[in-house]
C-alpha cells in the first residue's frame, strides 16, 4: 500500500507576472505540508528560474507549461513540462564568479541557482517537450523556522 | 515590491520591501536607478523586507552597482535576510559588493 503524498499541479505561462504568483502559491503549499523554510525558498526559486529561462528563451509564449510539485519525506520533488525550444538546463556553462563588478556580465545567474541548489537535475526530450524534474533535500523543520545557510 | 527612499547626510537609503523577482527587478531597477543622478553618488539598499531574490532580482542589482561605479560613487547594501545571503553566496555577489548586518556599519562605511 502506498502512502499518498501531498501535490501541488499548475500549469502557467512563462510570464513574470504569472511565475511570481505560481511561486508564491508553490512556497503556501509546502509551508502548509510542513516543508522547511529553506527547502521551500529553494523549491520556489528553482521553479522560478526555470521558467523563467523557458519566457526568455523557449519561444512558445502562448503554450502553458505543466508544473507538479510533490512531497515526499526527505525532498521536494518537482517537475516542469513546457513546449518550449529543446533545452537541457544541465549543459548551460556556469558564470564566471570571481570577477568585479566592471567585468561581471549581467546575466547567466539563474541555471547556475538551478544546477547549486538542486540534489538532482534530469532533463528529457518527450513527445516535443521539455522534461525538467528537479529534487530539493529538506531540512529539519527548526523551532526557530530558519536554519543556517550550508553552501560549500 | 515597495520601494521607499530617503537621504541621509549625503548618502540615498532606499528601503526595500517584498519580492525582487522577474516581475519585480525592471520597476525596482528604474526606480532606483533613477536616484542615480549626482556625481560620485553614495547608494545604500537596505535589504530587511525582502525575502525572496531570483536572478532577475541579482541582474538589477548588479546594473545598479555598475551604474554607481561608472558615476565615481560606492554601493553597500544591508540587513539581508539568510535566505537572500545564500543566494548572494553561491552567485558570488557577496565577495563582489559591500555587505553589511546593519544599516548603521553601511552608513559609516560609505561615509569613510
Amino acid at each position: 500500500m502506498t502512502t499518498s503524498q501531498p501535490r501541488f499541479e499548475a500549469s502557467t505561462l512563462a510570464t513574470p507576472e504569472a511565475i511570481s504568483g505560481l511561486t508564491e502559491q508553490v512556497m503556501a503549499f509546502l509551508d502548509a505540508h510542513g516543508v522547511d523554510v529553506r527547502a521551500t525558498h529553494h523549491a520556489a526559486l528553482v521553479l522560478d528560474e526555470i521558467l523563467t529561462n523557458l519566457g526568455t528563451h523557449g519561444d512558445s509564449p502562448d503554450r502553458p507549461a505543466r508544473i507538479s510539485i510533490v512531497v515526499q519525506p526527505d525532498k521536494v520533488v518537482g517537475e516542469i513540462v513546457d513546449a518550449g525550444a529543446p533545452f537541457d538546463p544541465r549543459l548551460a556553462p556556469d558564470p564566471s564568479l570571481d570577477l568585479s563588478v566592471d567585468d561581471r556580465a549581467i546575466g547567466g545567474l539563474g541555471l547556475y541557482l538551478v544546477r547549486k541548489l538542486s540534489c538532482t537535475l534530469e532533463y528529457a526530450r518527450l513527445d516535443g517537450e521539455n522534461c525538467t524534474t528537479f529534487a530539493i533535500s529538506r531540512g529539519k523543520a527548526s523551532p526557530e523556522g530558519t536554519q543556517n545557510n550550508g553552501n560549500s | 515590491m515597495e520601494i521607499h527612499d530617503e537621504r541621509i547626510g549625503d548618502t540615498c537609503v532606499v528601503t526595500a520591501k517584498g519580492r525582487l523577482d522577474g516581475g519585480a527587478s525592471a520597476t525596482f531597477a528604474d526606480k532606483v536607478g533613477s536616484l542615480i543622478t549626482s556625481p560620485n553618488p553614495k547608494l545604500l539598499i537596505d535589504f530587511a523586507g525582502v525575502d525572496f531574490v531570483t536572478s532577475a532580482g541579482l541582474r538589477a542589482v548588479l546594473l545598479l552597482v555598475k551604474r554607481v561605479k561608472a558615476a565615481g560613487g560606492s554601493f553597500a547594501l544591508c540587513c539581508v535576510q539568510d535566505s537572500v545571503r545564500e543566494v548572494l553566496d553561491i552567485t558570488g555577489f557577496t565577495g563582489m559588493l559591500s555587505i553589511h548586518a546593519a544599516r548603521g556599519d553601511a552608513l559609516a562605511a560609505l561615509a569613510g
